[in-house]
């Protein structure tokens, strides 16, 4: 009986994970990802461009300057890619967010410091020519969109049409534990009464 | 009853446990197997970005070098007239340094072969302080070095010592003395970098080429007269192959 009602909580929780929201972790998936393959793709072939551009930013030694410009576009494309097929979600939505959020720094941190330069998001990068303004405010205002997008994704993984729940990797076997444990205590206690009305 | 109600349930229970040990098993195989996918995939994109824009070595002696009366250098093997490739660049800028890095040797190697006209153009591309002195101070510096070679070598040495955008740097005393450390014999070197001589031409040339050129930044790389993109110039093949076809062209 106890096992039954625990069944039926377990389903009754089911649709409430159904609705629109897991559609919105999938849209932001697909927004995040995409930007990321782009951004990355458009530098993986020119890292020298890449290495430049995070020199511009005046922010790390040159020894890390030059792992970040040349790891930076394959992390982006790989996560990217993750993000997209919804696999490791929870995992790689840290990730991306981290990453995010280290590119806001930096382009605050460059506006603060009154450089001039171009955020080098897309390729390119660097010093800008006078006359050319750079367009932190906006860049700004993309990378919070897009870190909205990453916190989304951790709160909320995997959404739909992810591998993640293709693979099983998915998130249930925490819930389904606590479950298990859930209907053992409620058996447990059910025996401890068996026993108790032999007693008596 | 009750006792078999309970003994049916603890079989159930470890039947569902045993189930699940299994479940988490596969679960995480299957979590290794992604994560190691990945992990190869990562590194082969890492390592084929790095390994299609590796930089040239630069192969034997360097093709003649001219400093030109309206201050530009030419690289080029005698007789050789095109293709052109302009590199308009600044002292100054950081992008124009690793570009150098990069692609300077291509530069120099498609010179050696006779495949390129190369043309440098020191230009002024900073309007804010200190940045526009230090590039002021440095390319009038450059204008006083007539010796080819030399002024290929003044070049790179000042692209080594790059000063910060926001920091004075390319001082009076460090041109001189990296002048004379890249081989500047010449008596009137010295007085022509601290009394900064050729200021007023190098700025009068580098406002002509800004207003002509419609140079949008630096480093511009033109063959025969048409920008590449970056991810040409700062890819050493990528950029080759640009001057080579514009050859055949």
């Amino acid at each position: 009986m106890v096992q039954l009602a625990s069944d039926a909580h377990a389903s009754d929780r089911l649709p409430s994970a159904q609705g629109p929201l897991p559609w919105v972790t999938t849209a932001a998936r697909l927004v995040l990802g995409v930007v990321l393959i782009v951004a990355g793709a458009l530098k993986v072939g020119a890292p020298a461009t890449s290495v430049q551009a995070v020199r511009a930013y005046e922010m790390l030694p040159e020894s890390l300057v030059q792992i970040v410009g040349h790891g930076l576009p394959a992390v982006e494309i790989v996560i990217g890619a993750l993000l997209v097929l919804g696999l490791l979600t929870r995992v790689v939505g840290v990730i991306s967010g981290l990453v995010m959020a280290a590119f806001v720094v930096g382009i605050a941190s460059a506006w603060a410091r009154g450089l001039r330069i171009d955020c080098g998001c897309f390729g390119g990068g660097g010093q800008l020519a006078d006359g050319q303004d750079p367009n932190y405010f906006w860049d700004l205002l993309r990378d919070f969109g897009l870190l909205a997008c990453a916190a989304w994704i951790v709160a909320k993984p995997p959404g739909r049409l992810a591998l993640d729940s293709a693979l099983g990797l998915t998130g249930s076997p925490a819930p389904d534990d606590d479950e298990d444990d859930g209907s053992a205590d409620a058996d447990d206690s059910s025996s401890e009464n068996g026993r108790q009305g032999e007693i008596s | 009853m009750s006792k078999r109600t309970s003994e049916a349930a603890r079989a159930r229970i470890a039947a569902q446990r045993e189930a699940y040990r299994k479940q988490e098993r596969r679960r995480r195989l299957t979590m290794v197997v992604t994560v190691g996918v990945v992990a190869v995939v990562a590194v082969g994109i890492g390592w084929w970005s790095i390994a299609q824009s590796k930089s040239e070595e630069v192969a034997g002696n360097l093709s003649p070098i001219g400093l030109q009366s309206d201050g530009t250098v030419v690289m080029a093997k005698p007789g050789v007239t095109s293709p052109v490739v302009d590199v308009y660049e600044d002292f100054q800028c950081p992008a124009c340094r690793q570009m150098e890095e990069t692609s300077g040797p291509t530069l120099k190697n498609l010179a050696t072969e006779g495949k390129a006209k190369v043309v440098y153009h020191m230009i002024t591309i900073f309007g804010q302080e200190p940045a526009k002195s230090n590039s002021l101070r440095a390319s009038s510096a450059a204008r006083c070095i007539p010796d080819g070679d030399k002024w290929l070598a003044f070049h790179e040495k000042l692209y080594e010592n790059q000063p910060s955008e926001t920091a004075t740097g390319f001082t009076l005393d460090q041109l001189v003395k990296w002048g004379k450390e890249v081989g500047v014999t010449d008596s009137g070197f010295e007085s022509c970098v601290r009394e900064q001589r050729n200021v007023a031409a190098h700025q009068e040339f580098s406002n002509k080429i800004l207003g002509e050129k419609k140079i949008q930044g630096t480093p511009t790389v033109m063959v025969n007269g048409k920008p590449l993109d970056s991810n040409t110039s700062f890819v050493p093949s990528a950029l080759r192959d640009a001057i080579v076809n514009a050859a055949k062209g």
